[in-house]
């Protein structure tokens, strides 16, 4: 990395990578961060780019917080001149950088970043620089609403939600909107304040009451691991827990055994042998196990989605990149073959995986796109 | 009614953590009259000795919970002696310790970053936290254990201000620090065991909180809540400290419970600002020019 940079500025193009790597989603945020390198090391080495051209990815932390990725993309932007950036995982976050990434005319891609705005603004007209490698909150809700109503037949719901988020604002909604038009009720809808609450018992005492047979929590991973483990503290039984793709292996830590028999939807499956390469790549660079796999998959696999436009425009000028970004047309990467819809940023027809826990594994359950109501 | 009183026992457990909590604040307070915002860095220290300490002791809590109050209290000595007792030497205006104490808890939060990392980390199952129920009311057996505890420390601590010497010559420095210097107290020494003893008290509170919420470098941030509860009982009164932190987290529980938990944070700061409104001095403290 050294080396290439001292080499002269015109074969290195500078790539930034937001994410947190201190704070509630530090776990998330170093995964990412980790298998991005390992994809520019590849990437490097086989010469992708056009022109001998080298990618330097330049990463900042945004601590979780959106003031602080403000900042960190200004930086980018300006003081490293990034030709493109890729993160964050957060919604909320891409959310409050679009408009500097699209005045700036610079690209980024988001990877876990489910929320429609994240690509489309407030009128819904695309954000013609934002871009992501994940599917979105209306087709996760809708996932979980079928999956809970149809496929597991359990018709009463609540709910427990992040005011503060926006993924989970989202998620909650798109799931309420699909889960009555397959049949379903919501018999609690709560909320907590992300980040600052670790105490759910009083919410978990009224949905106790309301006695549901489905808990939903589109939350992240420590949110909703916590109250999983205070549920049953509280003696909650008989209750399904039903998840976004906010799943990760540490909740197994905080919830433990709480976590049995709870269904999650998520982008990629760990089991996938498509995959088994990447865990193993990862695993012998930083000597530990990739636990956070989504954003390890999503973070490697976005770099490549980035490195295949640089070389199909044939320069690192941002706006030839954005537009050959637009163009992204089945381009096989290691979780699924991406084409990306013009109109929306989104990429096209992605199946989404179900994991069921069990055993102190998620474990590959089923493969989901679900019918039309 | 059942779900009252079941919301009437969640808060009460939560405030016992949170009197934990207090009790440390105000115990500093009471004798150098200063909040010292890095009290949650001694409690988040606490968490993760224990944690390190049942790792590698094959989970003996025993042990590791004795490494872990003896670190926070050690931390909460060091602390004072690098931070706070260089501008005691100097200046009488404590606003510039509760700067430094603010610097220091992001000091100590930073440390545990650098060391630990950031990720979330669950105190192995050395402490019991199953149900058990009464009628159709639930309790976790970790509740009493935490209620246990925190009286048993809260009387501990009493007898140990009652009915020994030092604790004779903290009260007598809460009194009026100056003086009791003039009698022959060793001031340095005396602030010394006072932040030790609010390190131990941190530390067990540490632990109970990486058990109930795990344990990440920024678990201290729930000591604002605690500070809160410390200045509605009356900051430097120790049972003001209890029975502001039992108020506040029966308060916090019935208001998610019954109202809407997005106005929890606002009744836990509004009940500071009527305290400061109504009774500036908290609802058991004793007003500070009284001290002077």
């Amino acid at each position: 990395m050294l080396f290439a940079s001292l080499s002269g500025a015109q074969t290195v193009v500078k790539v930034g990578y937001l994410a947190a790597l201190t704070g509630d989603w530090a776990a998330y945020g170093q995964t990412e961060v980790k298998a991005a390198q390992l994809a520019v090391e590849e990437i490097n080495a086989a010469g992708i780019l056009p022109g001998g051209l080298k990618i330097e990815l330049v990463p900042y932390d945004f601590r979780s917080r959106q003031e602080d990725a403000v900042n960190a993309v200004r930086r980018m932007i300006e003081q490293d001149k990034v030709v493109a950036i890729v993160g964050s995982n957060s919604s909320g976050v891409n959310i409050a950088v679009a408009p500097l990434v699209n005045r700036a005319g610079i690209p980024q891609i988001g990877t876990v970043s489910t929320n429609p705005r994240v690509t489309v603004d407030e009128n819904g007209k695309v954000r013609p620089y934002s871009f992501r490698i994940c599917f979105t909150d209306p087709y996760q809700g809708k996932v979980l609403a079928y999956y809970a109503a149809k496929k597991l037949n359990l018709k009463k719901a609540a709910i427990l939600y992040d005011v503060s988020s926006d993924y989970s604002q989202g998620l909650r909604e798109f799931f309420i909107q699909n889960y009555k038009k397959y049949g379903g009720e919501i018999v609690a809808d709560l909320a907590f304040r992300g980040g600052v609450d670790v105490d759910f018992r009083a919410q978990l005492t009224e949905i106790a009451k309301a006695k549901p047979n489905v808990i939903i929590l589109p939350n992240m991973g420590k949110e909703m691991a916590l109250i999983i483990k205070q549920a049953k503290e509280l003696g909650i039984k008989d209750v399904v827990f039903m998840g976004g793709d906010g799943y990760a292996d540490f909740m197994w830590d905080i919830a433990g055994d709480a976590l049995e028999g709870s269904y999650w939807v998520n982008h990629v499956s760990p089991e996938d042998p498509a995959l088994q390469p990447f865990f193993e790549k990862y695993k012998k660079k930083y000597n530990d196990e990739c636990k956070e796999f989504v954003n390890g998959i999503l973070g490697y696999d976005a770099m490549y989605l980035l490195a295949d436009a640089i070389r199909r425009a044939g320069s690192a000028n941002p706006k030839a990149i954005r537009d050959a970004l637009e163009n992204t047309k089945n381009l096989k990467l290691l979780h699924a073959v991406i084409t990306i819809d013009p109109n929306t940023h989104d990429p096209l027809n992605k199946d989404a995986v179900i994991l069921l826990c069990k055993g102190r594994k998620a474990i590959f359950h089923d493969r989901v796109r679900p019918e039309e109501q | 009614m059942e779900s009252f009183i079941q919301q009437l026992i969640n808060g009460l457990s939560l405030g016992s953590v949170y009197a934990l909590i207090a009790v440390g604040y105000s115990l500093v307070y009471s004798i150098l009259l200063f909040s010292n915002f890095a009290h949650g860095g001694f409690l988040v220290t606490g968490g993760y000795i224990c944690y390190y300490a049942l790792i590698s002791t094959g989970n003996n809590i025993w042990i590791s919970g004795l490494l872990a109050l003896c670190g926070a209290g050690l931390t909460a000595i060091i602390t004072e002696r690098l931070a706070y007792k260089p501008i005691r030497e100097r200046t009488s205006v404590t606003l510039y310790l509760l700067i430094a104490s603010m610097g220091m808890s992001i000091v100590i939060e930073n440390f545990w970053v650098i060391m630990a990392g950031g990720r979330f980390r669950a105190i192995p199952p050395v402490l019991p936290t199953y149900p058990f129920k009464m009628g159709n009311l639930t309790i976790s057996s970790f509740d009493l254990l935490v209620f246990g505890i925190t009286i048993l420390l809260l009387f501990g601590l009493e007898f140990f201000l009652q009915k020994t010497k030092w604790g004779l010559a903290i009260r007598a420095a809460a009194y009026d620090l100056r003086v009791a210097a003039l009698m022959g107290v060793n001031v340095n020494k005396l602030i010394s065991i006072v932040f030790f003893l609010a390190g131990l008290l941190a530390a067990v509170s540490g632990i109970f909180l990486s058990v109930r919420y795990t344990l990440y470098p920024q678990l201290g941030f729930i000591t604002i809540k605690a500070f809160v509860a410390a200045v509605v009982g009356g900051l430097g009164s120790l049972r003001g400290a209890v029975l502001g932190s039992l108020i506040l987290g029966t308060a916090e529980m019935l208001t998610a419970g019954f109202i809407s938990s997005q106005l929890r944070d606002i009744v836990v700061f509004g009940l500071l600002v009527l305290t400061l409104l109504l009774r500036p001095t908290g609802l058991l403290g004793k007003a500070v020019s009284e001290k002077v």
